[in-house]
């Protein structure tokens, strides 16, 4: 077959088509950006740890050494170490970080314990860390911390390093994630000399990767070899990267299962668009087939004129797809990086070639099968058929909706509803694109309200906005609950004495009940045992009173009404065997009791068994169980803030009055990439709508000069041209409710399965009517919006050119 | 006789560097006047139809047609007075193929906003009085040359308009059905329609023009009325 002749004709395709190639081009283009996306977020997601720490070249061990220089550094060369960095310089310190106080309370400080590590740069051949924010330090009174923050903490914040000599102050100048957490702050390597305390040890940090590191095995194994290659305990301790990857899992497993549903159907798709632009444009050419053929291109020729017409927007339409895509990612898998809690997560490599050469296969294929099928008629038949294509279908609809009950409804209005029905495939495959497009706008939508009440139910923002939070008994290190303690900034005035408990609580209900706004209170009591039978801890919250009120969900049961009941969370059921309505007894030291589950409650807990009753339910097991709380319910219309100000005024120290904020920047993030991938996926559908409409018009464009000649004005041609698929996308947005309903039911479950718990029924039934009937018009938004574009074309053709058309 | 088409100093070019398809085009039609507009190919004859119908717009000159000055109405306007005051045939038919006849007769008239009942009556009389009402319920796929045109001079008499443009209107026909096509159109013009229509047929302009106008590269070459028509044999 020659192929010059066979790409002339092509060339000669392509500038006769300008719109239909700029069509192909732009479809490919978005839908190769979003299949890079999807797959990209596919990929990630499966295993984002893994994806981030081969990202980050991460520390498959970190070890604390005491060595010479040339010791260390020997240590890179031994058989089996692919990689490593260091020595770096590490000490331990404890800073003084200022804290933002409440309105009318003195200033004060958080003490921090820090381990820092001094390093000349982020980068490096192991641990390459991601720079948040800011800059590394540049000179030695500076400090990067690591990305989880205190409140307080803040680029510019100035900390003071407490116990060695001259109190050095630094300035925080970013904020930096490792994805091995192998240090909580770093700052340039001389510095550290002046930050270790008199008499610690000179000790340093080396980082390790090794050829065989997947197991806990292997890992001793490398150790092993280090500590063999350097003095006897030169190597002072040595953390495995798999400890760290076990936390970071069963945090990250809760959001892939949605970040995987939307990045399936953003494939689908995207498929099925390309299949539908790439086949509209070979049935298009049917004509110029025939012509082809009639000067004597051979049907292979055909063929090939036509895969290159598709091919080459399509080429184009994919590089600038990839790196579309690749661009897009940056901030949309930022945002799940965050959600993941990883650093940095990319668009893997392979991604970037796989799914352009997806893309051009499935654009090549389609184009070839119908190529061969036009190839095949005869050339009188082809050109018969392209000059007019006769709709084989779509008779009735039209006689249909000429008549009936409709025939009050504008003509221009009924003969746009009739048109979907002549390509019925055609129809089909828009009707699956905004389908896809409404699943996902039910879905986020269900997703971002289930995840609202979740927030909502775990931090109790709405049942109890403030809190105020006592001393506690002695030994008991009060405050809102964390490992930092906080107090009056040194110079700020000399602090109260602790009063008595009782005397705490005294003081604290007097106030309480004085406060006007109060509703409700209750003391809560926090604790950690062990129990006989349990690898892990056992947190207890135990109330002094009803509290009922305080806003946990129910999974199953009811809540505990006093005497031995008590509920549990999902955790605490996965690990004992209990069951609601049963007993359980818990042993722990030589106590032990008998409680009743009365109820699953919904609080994860990071994956900790968790028991909820009355304090005195679970003194039996816990003696020195006593109040560090205080949870108060207001009335309708009370600030929370403006009440916290005027109570913790009113109590001073040491109390802490406190608004339970529901906010929490993760929150955000994810609502953020919610949003962000619905957005993505509708303008998709929005596109498949767009190219659907395009095809049509200009198929039937001579049918659209009739319409003028005989008097349809521009604004009947828009309702004609809109109509053709507003009916489509309402059957398709009533479709999707269910089907989107039916997905969020169940990747919710899924996602909480994730988190080692299960699913109260207000985080699984969060449509309302009222939505449902909105949800249910997405459909038609998405097809409306789509075809607004090419409804103004059609409407601004020139008829006399239009009827010209063939 | 009144005027009810007026073309002044009238051009249109396609292209700016091109021979223009009109140039300076100024005539008169009255009302109840039937003119052919004679040719060779390409002289701008359907260029001409095109203008006086509003599916084109002149590069310069003024267009007015029942006292409408076609030529500075916006594209609903021009929608409009195509619904008022024009109906159209064309050489091949353009006829809707997923309507049933009787949907294409009625077209025009729904976009107007006819109520129902009385587009239904008036599309009935208009089958009937062309003879095609059988068909009302058949595809035009389904019909003969003859009748698609008959259709589609029953589409464009539906909303009575003043004028009536034909393209060509027996291109695609044989001789004698032609000649059906011809005796219709001198029937129309007779009860008092105004026709104007392009052809390259002298024996056609003959026949069934009072009036024929002769353009030539754009121009008007001559303008001449026609001596009495000759009758063919009516039906």
């Amino acid at each position: 077959m020659r192929a010059i002749p066979a790409v002339r004709a092509a060339r000669g395709g392509l500038s006769g088509r300008r719109v239909q190639a700029m069509v192909i081009g732009l479809v490919l283009l978005v839908s190769t950006a979003a299949s890079t996306l999807a797959l990209g977020l596919l990929v990630d997601s499966n295993s984002p740890f893994d994806k981030a720490f081969a990202a980050q070249r991460g520390s498959e061990v970190t070890a604390t050494v005491r060595a010479t220089t040339a010791q260390l550094a020997a240590t890179a060369h031994l058989p089996g170490v692919t990689a490593a960095a260091g020595p770096f310089p590490e000490t331990t310190i404890t800073a003084n970080v200022p804290v933002t106080p409440p309105p009318g309370h003195p200033a004060a400080v958080a003490t921090v314990p820090l381990a820092v590590v001094g390093r000349p740069s982020a980068g490096g051949p192991v641990d390459d860390l991601t720079l948040e924010s800011g800059h590394w330090p540049a000179q030695p009174d500076q400090i990067v911390l690591n990305n989880i923050r205190l409140p307080g903490e803040a680029i510019g914040t100035q900390i003071t390093v407490t116990g060695v000599p001259g109190s050095p102050h630094l300035t925080i100048v970013g904020f930096a994630t490792s994805i091995t957490q192998t240090a909580q702050a770093w700052v340039l390597p001389s510095e550290v000399a002046a930050l270790r305390a008199p008499g610690a040890p000179d000790v340093s940090q080396m980082l390790y990767r090794f050829s065989s590191a997947a197991t806990g095995s292997e890992i001793s194994a490398d150790v092993a070899s280090v500590r063999a290659a350097l003095p006897h305990g030169a190597v002072l301790g040595a953390e495995s990267y798999l400890v760290v990857k076990l936390e970071d899992t069963s945090s990250i497993a809760p959001w892939v299962p949605f970040i995987v549903a939307f990045g399936v159907i953003g494939l689908v798709m995207s498929a099925l668009i390309v299949a539908n632009v790439v086949s509209g444009a070979v049935v298009a050419g049917t004509r110029r087939i025939g012509v082809l053929k009639s000067i004597g291109f051979s049907p292979g020729q055909v063929v090939a004129s036509y895969v290159i017409q598709v091919a080459v927007p399509a080429f184009v339409g994919c590089v600038i797809g990839v790196a579309a895509g690749n661009l897009l990612a940056v901030p949309l898998l930022g945002q799940t990086a965050q959600v993941y809690g990883v650093g940095a997560l990319a668009v893997p490599v392979w991604v970037d070639a796989a799914v352009p050469l997806a893309m051009l296969g499935l654009a090549g294929v389609a184009a070839v099968l119908l190529a061969l099928r036009a190839g095949r008629m005869s050339a009188v038949a082809a050109i018969a058929t392209g000059r007019a294509p006769r709709p084989k279908h779509g008779y009735a609809a039209h006689r249909v909706l000429g008549r009936g009950p409709w025939v009050r409804l504008p003509r221009s209005v009924t003969i746009g509803l009739a048109g979907p029905f002549a390509r019925p495939t055609r129809t089909a495959i828009t009707l699956a694109a905004i389908l896809f497009g409404g699943v996902a706008v039910t879905f986020g939508a269900g997703l971002g309200t289930s995840l609202n009440r979740v927030y909502n139910d775990l931090s109790h923002s709405a049942a109890e906005p403030v809190q105020v939070y006592i001393p506690g008994a002695p030994g008991q290190n009060g405050g809102p609950g964390n490992s930092v303690s906080v107090k009056a900034a040194p110079g700020s005035g000399p602090g109260p004495a602790v009063p008595s408990l009782a005397a705490q609580e005294q003081a604290v209900t007097a106030a309480l009940r004085a406060q006007p706004g109060t509703l409700h209170y209750v003391a809560e009591s926090d604790d950690n045992i062990r129990v006989l039978g349990l690898s892990d801890h056992v947190s207890l919250i135990g109330f002094g009173g009803d509290a009922s009120w305080t806003g946990y969900a129910l999974i199953s049961g009811h809540w505990y009404a006093g005497g031995d009941q008590a509920d549990v969370n999902t955790a605490f059921l996965t690990d004992t065997g209990a069951k609601v309505g049963a007993g359980y007894t818990l042993t722990s030291g030589n106590r032990h009791t008998t409680i009743q589950v009365a109820g699953e409650i919904f609080d994860p807990s990071g994956g900790q068994a968790e028991i909820i009753a009355s304090q005195s339910t679970l003194a039996a097991l816990d003696p020195g169980l006593s109040p560090d709380q205080y949870d108060v319910a207001l009335t309708p219309g009370t600030s929370a803030q403006a009440y916290a100000d005027a109570l913790g005024a009113k109590l001073g120290q040491p109390y802490q009055a406190t608004a339970n904020g529901s906010s929490s920047s993760q929150f955000f993030v994810i609502i953020g990439l919610v949003a962000t991938l619905t957005l993505l996926l509708v303008a998709v559908a929005g596109l498949g709508v767009l190219n659907t409409v395009v095809l049509q018009t200009r198929e039937r464009v001579h049918d659209l000069g009739v319409f003028k000649a005989v008097g349809m004005t521009p604004r009947q041609t828009i309702a004609m041209v809109v109509c053709s698929v507003a009916g489509i996308g309402l059957v398709a947005g009533l479709i999707a409710i269910p089907a989107g309903i039916a997905v969020h039911n169940y990747v919710l479950p899924v996602m909480g399965h994730a988190a080692q718990t299960d699913v109260p029924p207000s985080v699984l039934n969060v449509y309302h009517p009222w939505e449902v009937v909105l949800l249910a018009l997405a459909g038609l938004a998405i097809a409306v919006v789509g075809a607004l574009l090419p409804a103004g074309w059609a409407a601004r053709t020139r008829t006399a050119f239009a009827l010209r058309a063939e | 006789m009144d005027t009810l088409v007026r073309l002044t100093d009238v051009s249109k070019s396609y292209d700016s560097d091109g021979a223009p398809a009109l140039a300076h085009v100024t005539m008169d039609v009255g009302h109840g006047e039937s003119l052919a507009v004679m040719g060779p190919s390409g002289s701008g004859k359907s260029t001409l139809l095109n203008l006086i119908a509003g599916l084109d717009r002149p590069t310069r000159g003024e267009i007015t047609v029942g006292g409408e000055r076609v030529d500075t109405l916006s594209e609903t306007g021009l929608a409009r007075f195509r619904r008022r005051q024009v109906g159209m045939i064309f050489q091949f038919f353009n006829l809707l193929d997923d309507m049933t006849v009787l949907d294409n007769v009625l077209l025009p008239a729904q976009l107007a906003g006819m109520p129902t009942a009385r587009a239904r009556a008036r599309a009935d009389e208009l089958l009937t009085a062309l003879r095609i009402g059988s068909h009302r319920n058949a595809y035009p796929a389904r019909l003969s040359g003859g009748e698609r045109q008959r259709v589609a001079i029953a589409r464009a008499l539906v909303n009575r308009p003043a004028l009536l443009l034909a393209d060509e209107p027996t291109g695609a026909l044989d001789t004698a059905t032609g000649e059906e096509i011809g005796e219709l159109l001198l029937d129309l013009n007779s009860s008092g329609q105004t026709l104007i229509l392009v052809t390259h047929n002298p024996d056609l302009a003959a026949r069934y023009a009072r009036r024929v106008i002769e353009i030539v590269d754009g121009r008007v070459a001559s303008d001449a009325a026609q001596p009495s028509r000759t009758t063919g044999a009516r039906r």
